[in-house]
């Protein structure tokens, strides 16, 4: 279950960051909300990179499937950078109540997308993949960088 | 298994659709509120005929009218299910479970034999389609979920209610031998209070919890088997009704697991990672605290038993743990859906969450919400406090019926008179 443990490791570091950032918000504390969201923002950009170029293509390669659940989550990930975007925007402009909807948007988003991922994809992926390109994907996957 | 297009909105009815059951059900909601003003204070001494009544609509008008909308949304999403043509299919059981209600009640209160076939009929074999077309989906998914797995046995217990159901009303019309009312009565209630509306919270919870608020997860030994462990117990409890057997030591197990489960919900929820701490935390908190203590007045009744008023207690705090549970979910995924619906359909201008329904007015539905549970909590000692309590669940179901129509109307303007992006 390495990839399922790795993956889901940097799930729950992205909630943290997002959680730091809401708390920020609400207290009124836009500076450090900015610093908070941006990275945030980065973690959770990085993880989709790592995702996009090389667990999910292993995945496809193995199951010679294009059309599946991958496809499925890079559409997701495209709605999450969308509202990356919006939030961006309303941390600069110190607005509360656009950036706690935006939020909140988010958090629904990003926790339907990661318990698929986690339930399903990643779980096929430990299932399948032979051990060697499970530890080949994790190794190129740690290194991948924004 | 896995769905292609994102939250899987492909295999989802409509969002006016899903909106349609949750009007109908706060719809029945306010007729709820009319008929205990209408029957008065007598709600105490009132016959038979009338109880049932009262206790179908909240049952079936509101409670299941949420469940199934909610189910048609959520099985996409949380389960993975597929159901083919939805908008029919939706529509067609809304049709049923509405018409088939009317006709129960009015069967109820007119108890003419025909009527009781017919209702049996449409109510019965329509709430049945909805749960035999849900049930044959999740039998076929490969990976369950906790919650799937969960919502598959509160189907299957909400079948059992059902058919028990379609029992009592053929023998009430004396078309088939009535030997077995007392025990298929006692039975349809177990099954349609606990193996229905309790076990589909419960099992809903284990995936919506730690997605909204962000939460550590239940432990696996209470979210893989506690659901199943509820129903066997559920099944084992009709085995003893029909054979006479005291229920005791079973109703004692049941009231147990759920007062544990409540307190883990508690406690995801205290050590949840979000720090916002709006109107539907709340509701969350309160009806897990009102399953506490409808549990322990259970507990209390079937060891050393209660008197009247107690009783009463432990039904309205059940009704509170489950309408809080619904309202805690309404305010969540209206928004959310009719947000996440239009931004998907291309709309550049879809409203944001807190502009369909602003987390103020979740709020004020709390407040009225507690206000009400407090007022039948009084009437339950103090009869003079009836009708101040019938009124305030009118205002209760008005105001999520107003923010509803309020969304949809949003959701329709923002489809007719905004910029659509072409993708």
């Amino acid at each position: 279950m390495i990839i399922s443990e790795y993956m889901r490791n940097e799930h729950r570091e992205c909630d943290e960051l997002f959680a730091d950032t809401e708390k920020s918000v609400i207290d009124g504390d836009f500076t450090k909300a900015e610093e908070q969201f941006l990275l945030f923002a980065d973690k959770t950009l990085t993880h989709f990179k790592k995702e996009e170029e090389s667990l999910f293509p292993t995945f496809e390669e193995l199951t010679g499937n294009t059309e599946g659940p991958t496809r499925v989550m890079r559409f997701e990930h495209e709605q999450v950078r969308g509202l990356l975007g919006k939030m961006a925007e309303s941390v600069e402009n110190k607005e509360t109540d656009a950036y706690l909807s935006l939020a909140e948007s988010m958090m629904i988003l990003l926790q339907q997308h990661n318990m698929k991922e986690e339930q399903m994809l990643y779980a096929m992926c430990d299932r399948m993949m032979p051990q060697e390109i499970k530890e080949k994907t994790l190794s190129t996957m740690k290194v991948i960088e924004l | 298994m896995f769905n292609q297009g994102g939250l899987s909105l492909e295999q989802a009815p409509p969002f006016l659709v899903v909106l349609r059951f949750f009007i109908t059900a706060t719809t029945f909601g306010l007729l709820l509120g009319i008929s205990l003003l209408a029957y008065g204070s007598e709600l105490f001494y009132i016959d038979y005929t009338t109880q049932i009544t009262l206790i179908h609509i909240l049952a079936i008008g509101v409670m299941a009218s949420f469940m199934f909308g909610a189910l048609f949304q959520m099985l996409p999403v949380i389960a993975g299910v597929v159901i083919q043509t939805p908008t029919k299919k939706a529509m067609l059981i809304l049709a049923l479970l509405t018409t088939g209600l009317i006709t129960q009640l009015l069967t109820f209160n007119s108890n003419i034999s025909l009527l009781y076939a017919v209702s049996a009929f449409l109510l019965g074999g329509g709430l049945l389609h909805a749960t035999t077309i849900m049930i044959r989906r999740l039998v076929k998914i490969a990976d369950h979920s906790t919650s799937s797995k969960g919502m598959l046995l509160a189907l299957i217990g909400f079948s059992l209610a059902i058919l028990l159901g379609i029992y009592l009303l053929l023998s009430l019309g004396g078309y088939v031998d009535a030997t077995f009312l007392i025990q298929a009565k006692e039975a349809h209630y177990s099954f349609a209070l606990f193996g229905w509306v309790a076990l589909l919270i419960v099992s809903i919870s284990f995936q919506v919890v730690e997605m909204f608020y962000v939460t550590p997860k239940y432990p696996t030994l209470l979210s893989n088997y506690l659901p199943l462990t509820l129903f066997s117990l559920l099944v084992l409890k009709t085995v003893l009704i029909f054979s006479s057997i005291n229920t005791q030591m079973v109703d004692g197990l049941l009231a147990i697991l759920f007062i544990i489960y409540a307190g883990f919900t508690l406690h995801r929820l205290y050590k949840r990672k979000r720090p916002t701490s709006d109107a539907t935390v709340w509701f969350w908190r309160l009806g897990m605290g009102l399953l506490i203590i409808t549990m322990l007045l259970f507990l209390a009744d079937t060891t050393v038993g209660t008197d009247a008023s107690l009783k009463f207690v432990s039904y309205f705090t059940f009704i509170g743990f489950a309408l809080s549970i619904v309202f805690a979910m309404m305010y969540k995924i209206v928004p959310f859906l009719t947000w996440f619906h239009l931004s998907n359909q291309g709309y550049i201008e879809a409203p944001m969450m807190h502009e369909v329904i602003h987390p103020k007015k979740a709020k004020n539905h709390f407040a009225i919400h507690v206000t009400t549970l407090l007022l039948w909590g009084l009437t339950a000692f103090f009869s003079q406090f009836y009708i101040l309590a019938s009124l305030m669940v009118i205002i209760s179901f008005g105001w999520l019926l107003y923010h509803l129509i309020y969304a949809m109307k949003k959701y329709n303007h923002t489809q007719k008179h905004t910029k659509k992006m072409e993708w």
